[in-house]
């Protein structure tokens, strides 16, 4: 026991002398360099070498079809992922799956990314997106980043306000932008508020299968709809819509829609219709479960708003929603509770097109009206519910509060700001720190590169109370929305496992064939540094013999289960270019109906031999 | 002088045992191969039953050099060296029982041969795939061959060879073996 004592004794005398003579207490106190404040714009945004972004940016690329992602704060363009577009850097819409989800078309116009959330909150597993340009929904894996399906959506054009995902992902609305008959069907546009109809589609994601689904459809009167949001908590089952066009006007939309002084924003609840849709309350139309609002009702309500309404936005509280008059330059704040009040009191000021129209008053909370802001579109909000607005034609954005109304803090930003995103700004729970401002104008401001100019991206810090724009970045067309995720919540694989189910993979050398049935010929091969291997059996396993006419199908497993290790396969001449990350199997199908002799090659660099790693098609010509 | 092992040394031999024959699941010896590309490393881990490490993605560079592909198969003595310990513990726990001093001298004698066998095994192994290289490889590098134990340095890739777990648990086992004749010689 003294000995215990002795010893212990003897080691704190020894830390404690160490303390004395070795520590340094310069540390204590204020450090000046760490200060946050102190830091430079540049030094705010300069993420070291080694160390990584702290949010994932998932900006739509508009009619480029893809998705752009960005790291945030460092605003560093990361990857491009193709979803409604070809691209030949990935070999996305060659190989059979990708140019099957494509179906045949060979652009989109991709808008409004948003993230599968769980309990209101983004969960980092799946992104969905819009084709605006041929009314699809598409859904991208994010351990892959890549797209697993797209649907074409019957009965509905242009599905610009979508996607918007319930609180659960149980729903992601599509709302159309441009009304049509249902089922595309010619009709005279002087019928057009009686044969048309703006069709919303209730999406449903099976993430079993990672399959897009139609769960029903609404035919809403023949106006356009814009912008849309899910409520949240006390207000998730419901969401709102801003619709224009409410004059139903067929032509010079410029100055025909924008008669109206009020057009309207609808409020549905999802929950109601998912009971009439159990209990058969619907039509069956072109093979959709159809509702028609003015024969099953009492879910969907019209709001009186500021005409040409753009955005409407529900507060991270889920309590009130923001509609912005595109041109009425005002914010109206607008309160779930209200409106529920209102609907079960029926106090309605009459109908419109079979829906029950809402008072304004009765549902109005407060106009926000900062003094010369105009053009306001988008409200994104920080962890402290404050309310972010972007201002087309003032180009700022201005800070102010949804609880009085009261403009805090407005920031230039060059120029025309269409959407904004915040960090995590349309969740439960914003996280506050950073807005970027995704500007349709970049006039002046980078290189020229000749009459075109880039659009741009700003981000601004709201770490501090004033909002400051630290950092600027040129984009390709077009950033029409985007939402930005903690780096956390995204979890990516490096290497696709092994999959031996799979009856097109050859994991090994052996295993390599190529079969002939009738005049189709199957490959079964391999990629790996720096070969290609069809058919080990054979004097040249890096060739595939087919005759004029052959119905060609070559599977190829890259069997570098190594990371970075990504290689691609194209057929020189044949218009024909596939990619297949480490351990993934890809298929390209093709008919030999050009005869002659095709080099194939390695597209994508993958090691110093790569330049070596070719082969040949021989398509022996009909005689 | 009693010809009969001292309590404390059958002890000693019991533990020694015990440490021997698990030795047979942790990993023996390894390298870990570092390359500008592979900051984090490849690892070649042996176990006496099974290797372990990033062996496929080591083969695909190897094929480079026109080294011969590892496996599991291109080394049989995987498949007999967990019965070679497994047998030798069982000598240690027959020598505990029998507190016979001459069968002790003796298993460290065997002990010292196999672990100088074992040392050979290795170094015969590096010999044969560091010199036994495809000529016609894309790469031409003279042959080499890479320590037991230590640095290395062939391409872009330095090598360090080590001993593991498992070889220390049979250091162990050696030194309490010695120690337990020791004792019983001090009496
Ligand atoms: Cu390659």
């Amino acid at each position: 026991m003294k000995k215990i004592v002795t010893a212990i004794s003897g080691v704190v005398i020894g830390f404690l002398l160490a303390t004395v003579f070795f520590a340094d207490f310069t540390d204590i106190g204020p450090k000046s360099v760490a200060d946050s404040n102190e830091k430079s714009n540049s030094e705010k945004v300069y993420v070291p070498f080694g160390e990584k972004d702290e949010y994932y940016l998932f900006a739509s690329g508009g009619h480029s079809g893809q998705m752009f992602i960005y790291g945030v704060p460092s605003m560093r363009h990361i990857r491009t992922v193709p979803v409604f577009s070809q691209d030949s850097a990935t070999g996305y819409g060659w190989d059979k799956e990708t140019k099957e989800m494509l179906g045949g078309y060979t652009w989109g116009d991709l808008h409004h990314p948003a993230f599968s959330e769980t309990d209101g909150d983004y969960d980092g597993k799946y992104m969905f997106a819009t084709d605006v340009g041929n009314s699809r929904a598409a859904v991208m894996n994010l351990e892959t980043f890549t797209v697993k399906d797209i649907i074409s959506i019957p009965n509905t054009s242009g599905p610009h306000c979508a996607m918007f995902v319930t609180e659960n992902t149980e729903y992601m609305f599509l709302p159309t932008r441009f009304a049509v008959p249902i089922g595309h069907k010619y009709e005279p546009l002087d019928d057009y508020s009686e044969k048309y109809r703006g069709v919303m589609s209730a999406v449903t994601f099976d993430e079993k299968n990672e399959k897009l689904g139609i769960a029903y459809q609404i035919a809403l009167p023949p106006w356009s709809y814009d912008l849309s949001d899910a409520g949240k908590k006390m207000s998730k089952d419901w969401a709102v819509i801003t619709t224009y066009n409410t004059e139903e006007a067929t032509t010079n939309l410029e100055i025909n829609a924008s008669q109206a002084d009020r057009d309207f924003i609808l409020l549905f609840n999802w929950k109601e219709i998912e009971k009439m849709v159990e209990n058969g309350q619907y039509d069956e139309v072109e093979g959709q479960k159809m509702i028609f609002p003015e024969k099953h009702k009492g879910a969907m309500y019209l709001i009186p708003v500021a005409k040409s309404p753009h955005g409407v936005d529900v507060t991270p509280d889920g309590t009130r929603f923001i509609a912005s008059g595109k041109l009425a330059p005002a914010m109206t704040v607008f309160s779930f509770e209200k409106a529920f009040k209102a609907i079960e009191n029926k106090e309605f000021a009459g109908e419109r097109n079979g829906i029950p129209i809402l008072n304004y008053e009765s549902v109005m909370e407060r106009e926000a009206n900062p003094e010369n802001a105009l053009g306001p579109l988008h409200t994104q909000f920080d962890d402290e519910g404050m309310a972010y607005t972007t201002m087309f034609i003032s180009s700022e954005i201005v800070k102010w509060d949804p609880n009085t109304g009261e403009t805090l803090d407005r920031v230039p930003v060059q120029y025309s700001p269409g959407h904004s995103v915040a960090a995590e700004g349309d969740t439960v729970s914003p996280d506050g720190k950073y807005i970027v401002a995704l500007n349709k104008i970049a006039k002046d401001s980078f290189l020229s590169v000749g009459p075109s100019h880039p659009e741009s991206m700003q981000l601004i810090d709201l770490s501090q109370e004033k909002m400051e724009v630290i950092q600027t970045a040129p984009v390709n067309p077009e950033p029409h929305y985007a939402q930005m995720i903690k780096a956390d919540k995204i979890n990516t694989i490096t290497v696709y496992p092994k999959d031996e189910a799979n009856p097109n993979a050859v994991y090994s050398l052996e295993d390599t064939r190529i079969e002939r049935k009738g005049n189709e010929v199957h490959a079964y091969g391999i990629a790996m540094r720096s070969k290609f291997v069809f058919d080990v059996n054979t004097e040249r396993p890096d060739v595939i013999e087919v005759n004029e006419g052959d119905k060609v199908t070559i599977h190829l497993t890259n069997i570098d289960l190594d990371q970075d290790i990504t290689h691609g396969f194209a057929i020189n001449g044949y218009d024909l270019n596939i990619e297949i990350q480490p351990g993934q199997t890809n298929t390209v199908e093709f008919v030999a109906d050009k005869a002659g002799t095709f080099p194939v090659y390695c597209t994508n660099f993958c090691s110093a031999l790569h330049q070596e790693m070719t082969g040949y098609l021989l398509v022996k010509p009909k005689n | 002088m009693s010809r009969k092992l001292t309590k404390q040394s059958t002890i000693l031999l019991v533990i020694s045992g015990i440490l021997l024959s698990s030795s047979i699941f942790f990993p023996w010896w390894g390298m870990k191969f570092i390359a500008p590309q592979y900051p984090e490393g490849l690892n070649i881990i042996v176990y006496p039953y099974k290797m372990q490490g990033e062996i496929e993605i080591i083969n695909g560079l190897n094929h480079y050099i026109g080294m011969k592909p590892f496996s599991e198969e291109s080394f049989p003595e995987l498949k007999y060296l967990p019965y070679i310990i497994g047998g030798m513990s069982l000598l240690i726990f027959l020598t505990a029982i029998l507190r016979s001093k001459k069968l002790l001298l003796i298993l460290i004698l065997l002990f010292t041969v196999g672990g100088l066998l074992g040392l050979y095994d290795i170094h015969r192994w590096l010999v044969d795939f560091g010199t036994d290289l495809d000529p016609s490889a894309p790469i031409e590098l003279d042959p080499f061959v890479p320590p037991i134990l230590g640095e290395n340095r062939i391409a872009n890739f330095i090598t360090h060879s080590y001993f593991s777990y498992g070889s220390f648990l049979i250091g162990i086992t050696f030194v309490l073996m010695v120690f337990s004749l020791w004792r019983v010689r001090k009496k």
